[in-house]
């Protein structure tokens, strides 16, 4: 099985440094996921210049597939069987809707604290895990993916009805 | 001369007088009925990235044969934004042929508007692309119903981030002059769960309708569930 980790856009070190260590990377093979992805963005990671795009990096007995950016995650996402992700909300929204398995991680260095709230609404509702850096290989090993809840689906409704109304449409 | 300096302080009198208008009167609040037949020309603005998204995510929720024409409004650079609308148009118009539906819901056009603020830029520098992205918007919202013909936004959606702020204030030049003007909605981005974004902070109180997606903002602004 395949996970993937994802910073979006930002830069997020002790997310990838804790994917590269030990204790996640054990807490992954004894969970089946023995096939790891780190989509990196803009975070320093140890001997991957920040030039270089791509790359292969052996941590622990275990080969990772590091890169940078791809245009668009789609393909990421429906390959992945679990994704451990910072709590930016457009990742929360498209991982969810493709319902994989999420373990969000906050990253605490941000100053707007808001993705911490989105964070921990999503794991209140259950249709994720929440973790820090430091609890993440705990997390793993303590992940039952049958007791997160499933996401609603997309559902425009609502919205069409606001809008139509406003405008003066009868519904 | 004495006269000249009444002439101008009577001049100043009516125009704020007229700005107080504009901001007290919550600009026809009631919208007239619309037939079944009659459409409205949108405007959205995709604000790039997790914005963009969101607003084709609203956009796609609404029926294309009665929002028509639609007007993308994207910032300068930002091409991932005016594919993924172009991307969006496509596959309405496939599922609408694919119901035989009479109805031509293919009219979109996509415009550019410079950035109020570039990431990273200098403050001291803000006021000056501020005033460009102004003067885009007032000509896209003001001047080019009335030069090219175009029919006027009759709704306009925003989701952030700060340019869309410019283009409210362009649609007020509309109210001030009582030219049409389009209906605003904002709504908040899903990624604001308890604290709204400096931009919902900006245009809670002058925008027509104001709508967040969770229901822990203690009670600023509308809430329907997730929207996107």
């Amino acid at each position: 099985m395949r996970v993937l980790f994802t910073v979006g856009s930002t830069r997020f070190d002790a997310l990838v440094d804790a994917a590269f260590s030990q204790p996640v990377l054990d807490a992954l093979t004894q969970k089946g996921y023995s096939d790891v992805v780190v989509q990196c963005g803009n975070s320093q990671v140890g001997e991957f210049s920040p030039t270089d795009r791509e790359g292969n990096v052996r941590r622990h007995g275990v080969d990772i597939d590091v890169w940078r950016f791809k245009p668009s995650l789609d393909e990421e996402y429906d390959a992945a069987d679990l994704v451990i992700g910072h709590a930016g909300s457009g990742t929360i929204l498209d991982v969810l809707r493709r319902g994989k398995p999420l373990i969000i991680v906050p990253n605490p260095t941000l100053l707007d604290n808001h993705q911490e709230d989105m964070a921990h609404s999503m794991g209140k509702l259950g249709h994720a895990r929440v973790s820090t850096v430091n609890e993440l290989a705990q997390s793993v090993m303590d992940l039952d993916t049958s007791t997160l809840v499933p996401f609603p689906p997309f559902d425009g409704g609502n919205f069409r009805r606001l809008v139509d109304r406003e405008m003066g449409f009868e519904l | 001369m004495h006269s000249l300096i009444w002439l101008a302080l009577a001049a100043i009198c009516v125009i704020i007088a007229r700005i107080c208008v504009t901001i007290i009167t919550p600009s026809g609040s009631v919208t007239r009925r619309r037939s079944h037949t009659e459409t409205c020309h949108l405007a959205v603005f995709l604000g790039s990235g997790g914005h963009s998204s969101e607003a084709l995510s609203l956009v796609s929720a609404l029926d294309f044969s009665r929002y028509t024409p639609r007007t993308y409004l994207v910032s300068e650079g930002d091409s991932l934004s005016a594919q993924k609308a172009v991307t969006l148009e496509r596959l309405k118009t496939a599922s609408a042929a694919s119901l035989h539906l009479g109805v031509p819901v293919g009219r979109y056009q996509i415009l550019t508007i410079p950035r109020a603020r570039h990431v990273h830029q200098n403050i001291l520098t803000v006021p000056f692309t501020t005033i460009r992205s102004f003067l885009a918007s007032v000509y896209h919202v003001t001047f080019a119903p009335r030069l090219s013909g175009d029919s006027t936004f009759d709704v306009m959606l925003l989701n952030g981030p700060g340019t869309c702020v410019v283009l409210c204030i362009a649609t007020y030049v509309n109210r001030f002059l009582g030219l049409p003007s389009p209906r605003l909605i904002y709504v908040e981005t899903f990624a604001r769960v308890r604290v709204l974004s400096l931009t919902g902070k900006l245009l809670r109180p002058i925008v027509d309708r104001f709508v967040v997606q969770w229901p822990d903002m203690g009670g600023r602004g509308e809430y329907h569930g997730w929207l996107v």
